[in-house]
């Protein structure tokens, strides 16, 4: 009687402890898959990210010597300008300020560095961002950065469209004076789209986060306002 | 009387608690799909919306940007599925854990930068305010949906509980 009662009790715990080992096992394979799985993803991102980027890139004529910008005026204090052509805070910095700083320059008391960056793709639909800076590439290589820069700004299409499509950016070229033929290439072929991406991943290293971003001779400008800029080159050139 | 009372709440809590589990699982994996999907299309703005948080040299910020959209869709792809939930739900809330941090260490530095959690991310312009109490608060109740995943992560229609079989008595796994 009790000699059956025991043997029962015995089969149950041996049945009890093989159902937690295959748990157990049931477990360890599922958690290996799902970290399996999460690793590759991660992976995957990785890989992508690095065939998107370029390695080599052209800059265009009147770049910076690292080819982070483009460089006009001959001051002895550098104005860095961080703007993204679909930014309308940047339209606004440009309706606000841009005739002092083209003062400031004109006047032989400051330098500029345009970086235009690609900093809101995901604010079009057409990467708007990459292409207009592409672009801007294409006109410092004809020699009309500045009016060109300008022109894109007063022709600004609003964020979360298509942006201006490229077509109409060659119209844009051609309307500051630029070769049709040349820019449209230009443009068409995406020559400068590599230096777009370096430019981009230049002012992000350097710390700069949104656009537009100024920095007086490396320092960043809070005070946007045409004063603010006035007296801080002041302050830099003293 | 009490005894039948809280009985019948056990049985109530016990028929309505696999329910419960399948809407967090599913809740959770919603949250993870859209906010990798809503990043996954540009990596190189997910990289920078690391980099704002300023914690991090930039060039490992642009690499946990790239990977991080892939690995949210793929611990969404795996509570959808109900496979290995429990070590999701883990994850999960780790993972909440560090982007609380992340926006509370933000907030108390004074940057003003959007936390990048859907989308966008990086600094706000200028007169725009950071909202960091909305995102820490929302991020805390994605942190109780992965809780609730932690303590009870079986639920029905589930990769999990087709590998178990049908359920026994002692179903604590």
């Amino acid at each position: 009687m009790s000699s059956r009662k025991g043997q029962k009790d015995a089969a149950r715990v041996v049945r009890e402890q093989l159902a937690r080992e295959r748990r157990r096992k049931r477990t360890l394979w599922t958690s290996l898959v799902a970290v399996a799985v999460l690793v590759i993803a991660g992976g995957i991102g990785w890989a992508v990210w690095s065939s998107q980027r370029s390695d080599t890139f052209t800059a265009p004529p009147g770049a910076t010597e690292a080819g982070t910008g483009i460089a006009y005026g001959t001051g002895p204090v550098t104005i860095d300008l961080y703007e993204d052509f679909l930014c309308p805070a940047c339209n606004q910095f440009q309706q606000t300020s841009g005739a002092t700083i083209d003062q400031l320059v004109s006047e032989g008391k400051a330098r500029v560095v345009f970086h235009p960056v690609a900093y809101l793709n995901r604010f079009s639909t057409t990467e708007y961002s990459t292409r207009s800076s592409a672009a801007s590439g294409c006109a410092a290589k004809g020699g009309k950065f500045q009016e060109y820069a300008k022109a894109l700004f007063a022709k600004q299409p609003p964020e979360g469209g298509a942006g201006l499509s490229d077509d109409e950016l060659v119209d844009i070229g051609a309307g500051v004076g630029l070769n049709r033929d040349d820019f449209a290439s230009c443009v068409s072929d995406g020559t400068y789209k590599a230096w777009t991406e370096h430019v981009t991943d230049d002012a992000s290293r350097a710390g700069v986060t949104g656009t537009p971003t100024v920095k007086v001779n490396g320092a960043e400008v809070a005070d946007r306002s045409p004063a603010g800029l006035t007296a801080a080159v002041a302050a830099a050139s003293k | 009387m009490t005894v039948t009372a809280s009985h019948t709440g056990a049985a109530r809590w016990a028929a309505v608690r696999p329910w419960l589990g399948v809407a967090a699982r599913l809740g959770l994996a919603a949250v993870w799909l859209i906010a990798g999907g809503a990043k996954v299309g540009d990596l190189a703005a997910s990289g920078r919306a690391v980099n704002a948080y300023q914690v991090m040299p930039y060039d490992v910020a642009t690499v946990i940007g790239a990977a991080l959209p892939f690995v949210e869709l793929a611990l969404g792809a795996l509570l959808l599925f109900g496979l290995a939930t429990r070590l999701a739900a883990g994850i999960s809330a780790a993972l909440l854990v560090v982007f609380v941090a992340g926006i509370a260490s933000a907030w108390s530095r004074g940057l003003a930068i959007d936390c990048g959690c859907f989308g966008s991310g990086g600094q706000l312009a200028a007169g725009q305010a950071p909202s960091y109490l909305p995102e820490i608060l929302r991020d805390l109740g994605f942190l109780a949906l992965a809780g609730f995943l932690l303590i009870w992560p079986r639920t029905p229609v589930s990769v999990d509980g087709w590998l178990a079989g049908p359920p026994v008595e002692d179903d604590d796994e």
